[in-house]
């Protein structure tokens, strides 16, 4: 039973990973585990000092483990039921390492709670480090999904002779696009070490490491079911062995409730049929108190106060040194950027056009994890707004297309001494072509007609360093300068305010079919049709 | 499926191909062009006709590759792209000649499913059966084919099916472009191209878009004037105005060459000697350029 419910939620956790993507219906939350995780919630009202709505969620949580004690862990947690899935394939028949169900080890994922607590108090975001739905979305995004594609286009393409000769057009043109990141093997290695730890004890991660489940072990006693053993037990410690988080003492009739998740194997082992979960609403005594000293408490403040100190004061932050990296279009101003994001790469998962991907030590450890458009391996397609949509904390706001589209990311600017028409005087007009904004005119120069960019039309989309076609960089770059990032309010008004002008694709007026088929009718209404305004100069002729 | 069933579907097949009504369609082969007003569906149907009907090109059984330009997620009315219900008609009219299967393919520039979702021309052929819309961004669906008379281009990889005896119709769309003045017919074949890029930085474009000509050859080529995009091409926004033209016919160069006249492009007029890929697939031997030597049939839809 709760294997089932376990493996549903692992699964429901996919489901919503897999729909987080273009075309994401704006009803659906994608990012809810993220949501209702409170670890993480904590951690970005406490850096960013303010409520995010969208971290309230974690509330039902919370209220939860109060009422029923640290179930999330058995049940819901997608992180523990990975650790159990890949447990029983690699480590069931192995003989553990083991360790000792009283170790001390267990104060280690409080004293890790504390020091996220104070970087986040502090300022700095760090609880994505460990928290389980970070940890794990992140190592969806960057290793299971392009596995995913790479080992679904081999079978397509393995097949694709037999797709022929069926003559099933559609398949045997189907082709995925397949996102890289940057960073998979550092987030494989990390997901391989937690579940290799495994090899000591069932569930090391949960029971020593985890924040999340040492948060919620401190209010987990309050919940009403309780382990009860009664006086058939005959000590045989049958359930103290299998206990996968060791939370039953030497004493088989004692639980560490604070560790007890409710997965009941002590129950279903039990020879005697002595264990049951009832009812209960007394505290339980000295195993209901937290395992924690206060040197440790001490040692850990100053853990955290030294990484926040040394995160956020460094002069490799973005806000001190040279800018050069360009955030997702609706990322709120750098600071409270840094301190909001909770690295849980859904938004470079969503990604459309795979041009978001995590930054290594760019902008210094504070900036660890975060998202940055990298144009030459991609623009941001206009149309497509669903990063903002996917953000658990609103790091990247979601916005409508509209105000996306003026959510200006950088300014792209042109080398000359590198550009084929510049330079080389070649007939190459690849930015002007794809430029979706119309930012690149021609001007007549030394008897050639050469490219330009309008720095006003420009919103830094990357089309154009993209597609030129030089080998290795590009002759045009999007640079941060001129980007608008705003925390609160309306882009459209920001962009009207610096005399910005964008005129894209009027995308959402989509052509209504009738039922017969082949029949189209235009939407009437608003025309959509540009107004074309005089230009600096108009192209002369053809050449 | 055993034989009894097999020789009872074949018979039914063949009984079925001999009641099936046989084409009276006129037959003007006479005339270079077809140049029909009126609505995109009505005139392209028309248009049709007026070259000498379908058949004059797909026979019962055979595969056909359109080639309408949808190469930019734009939604059709900034005529950036073919018009859906053009691409829809011919696609419909193929399948009514008895096309085993149309495909309607591009290599799309902006991410496949989004051009095939904003141009419309997926949802437009959606009911149509037997015709797939497809955006191809693999180069596993390209094949590489020599350019033996080609001047700058040597070898190229295009789409497989066109090498594979698919009937090839394009179907572009009138707009301007910024680096080879117009695109109609000629230079959207470079949408079958697998290396597009190499086109504007290895190559001259114009030369090169000649020498593809020599090599990829369309049955019949329907340029879609109902709008014509006359700035800010390729990929607007621009200036667009409506011609409400249809232009069919054999000569790929004539077509083209017939489009550049019909609008001012940029504010002023051309002739299609003036547009330098044009003329040097017509010195190349592809077609003719001068208007004024084409019959051309005129028609309201």
């Amino acid at each position: 039973m709760r294997k089932i419910i376990q493996g549903l939620s692992l699964l429901l956790f996919s489901a919503f990973f897999v729909l987080a993507t273009y075309k994401l219906p704006n009803w659906l939350p994608a990012d809810i585990y993220l949501r209702l995780d409170p670890l993480l919630g904590m951690n970005a009202v406490f850096a960013a000092r303010e409520i995010i709505g969208r971290a309230l969620w974690s509330l039902v949580t919370l209220g939860a483990t109060l009422t029923i004690g640290r179930f999330f862990c058995a049940y819901v947690c997608p992180m523990g039921a990975s650790i159990d899935f890949l447990d029983f394939l690699f480590f069931r028949k192995k003989k553990r390492w083991g360790l000792k169900t009283g170790t001390s080890l267990r104060r280690l994922k409080y004293f890790l709670l504390v020091i996220f607590i104070v970087a986040a108090l502090t300022g700095l975001s760090l609880a994505f480090l460990m928290d389980p739905m970070s940890l794990l979305t992140r190592f969806y995004t960057f290793f299971i999904y392009p596995l995913a594609l790479t080992l679904i286009n081999l079978l397509l393409d393995l097949l694709r002779p037999l797709f022929e000769a069926l003559g099933w057009v559609a398949v045997s043109h189907q082709h995925y696009f397949q996102s890289v990141y940057y960073m998979t093997a550092i987030t494989l290695l990390i997901f391989g070490g937690i579940i290799f730890l495994n090899r000591l004890v069932p569930r090391f991660w949960c029971r020593y490491l985890c924040p999340l489940g040492a948060l919620l072990s401190l209010i987990s006693p309050l919940g009403v079911f309780k382990r009860r053993v009664n006086e058939d037990c005959n000590e045989c410690l049958k359930c103290q062995k299998t206990c996968p988080m060791g939370a039953i003492s030497e004493d088989p009739r004692k639980t560490r409730l604070s560790e007890c998740i409710q997965c009941r194997t002590c129950a279903h082992v039990c020879p005697q049929n002595a264990v049951t979960f009832p009812v209960s609403f007394s505290l339980g005594g000295e195993y209901s108190k937290v395992d924690f000293s206060r040197r440790g408490f001490m040692y850990s403040l100053a853990g955290g106060l030294t990484v926040g100190f040394l995160a956020t004061q460094s002069p490799f932050s973005l806000l001190r040194s040279k800018h050069q990296i360009i955030r997702p279009p609706g990322a709120i101003p750098e600071t409270e950027f840094l301190r909001t994001c909770i690295r849980c790469g859904e938004c470079m998962k969503s990604c459309l056009t795979n041009t978001l991907q995590p930054l290594l030590w760019e902008s210094g450890f504070s900036g660890l994890w975060t998202p940055k458009m990298e144009p030459r391996l991609a623009p941001c397609e206009q149309n497509c707004y669903v990063c903002g949509k996917v953000c658990p904390t609103q790091a990247i706001r979601s916005l409508s297309l509209e105000e996306k589209t003026h959510a200006k990311v950088g300014t792209a600017i042109l080398r000359k001494e590198m550009c084929l028409v510049w330079a080389q005087n070649k007939i190459c007009l690849i930015c002007a072509e794809i430029c979706p904004y119309h930012a690149i005119v021609f001007r007549p120069v030394e008897g050639y007609r050469r490219p330009v960019v309008i720095a006003s039309k420009c919103n830094g989309c990357g089309y154009c360093e993209h597609r030129c076609p030089l080998n290795g960089e590009s002759a045009i770059v999007v640079v941060p300068n001129g980007e608008i990032r705003l925390k609160e309010g309306s882009y459209i008004k920001e962009a009207k305010k610096l005399e910005l002008e964008f005129r894209p694709d009027p995308g959402d007026d989509k052509f209504i079919l009738e039922e017969s088929g082949s029949k189209v009718e235009e939407k009437k209404g608003k025309s959509t049709l540009p107004t074309e305004k005089p230009q600096p100069k108009k192209p002369k002729g053809f050449l | 499926m055993t034989r009894r069933k097999f020789l009872k579907t074949a018979a039914a097949g063949v009984a079925l191909g001999l009641v099936g009504r046989p084409s009276f369609s006129f037959v003007k082969e006479e005339y270079d062009l077809a140049v029909i007003s009126g609505e995109p569906a009505a005139a392209t149907r028309k248009a049709l006709e007026a070259i000498g009907g379908i058949s004059r090109f797909v026979k019962k059984g055979q595969r056909v590759v359109l080639k309408p330009n949808m190469s930019f997620a734009r939604t059709p009315d900034l005529s950036a792209t073919t018009h859906p219900l053009v691409v829809a008609t011919v696609a419909q009219v193929c399948m009514e000649a008895g096309a085993q299967q149309v495909l309607v393919l591009d290599h799309t520039l902006h991410r496949a499913e989004i051009c095939l979702e904003r141009t419309g021309i997926r949802d437009a052929c959606k009911s149509i059966s037997g015709v797939h819309v497809l955006a191809l961004q693999e180069r596993t669906f390209f094949r590489e084919v020599k350019v033996p008379k080609g001047k700058d281009l040597e070898s190229v990889e295009v789409v497989k099916e066109i090498l594979d005896g698919y009937i090839l119709i394009n179907i572009p769309v009138a707009k301007s472009h910024s680096a080879t003045g117009v695109s109609l017919g000629m230079k959207g074949l470079m949408g079958l191209v697998w290396d597009r890029e190499s086109f504007h930085s290895r190559f001259n474009i114009n030369q090169a878009i000649a020498d593809l000509g020599t090599v990829i050859k369309p049955q019949l080529t329907i340029l879609d004037a109902t709008r014509a995009l006359v700035s800010g091409g390729p990929g607007g926004p621009g200036e667009v105005k409506k011609p409400n033209l249809i232009i069919a016919g054999t000569d790929p160069v004539a077509v083209d060459s017939y489009g550049v006249s019909i609008v001012p492009w940029y504010g002023q007029n051309f002739k299609g000697r003036q547009v330098e890929h044009l003329l040097a697939a017509y010195q190349k031997g592809l077609g003719k350029i001068d208007i004024d030597q084409l019959k051309v049939f005129r028609e309201k839809a």
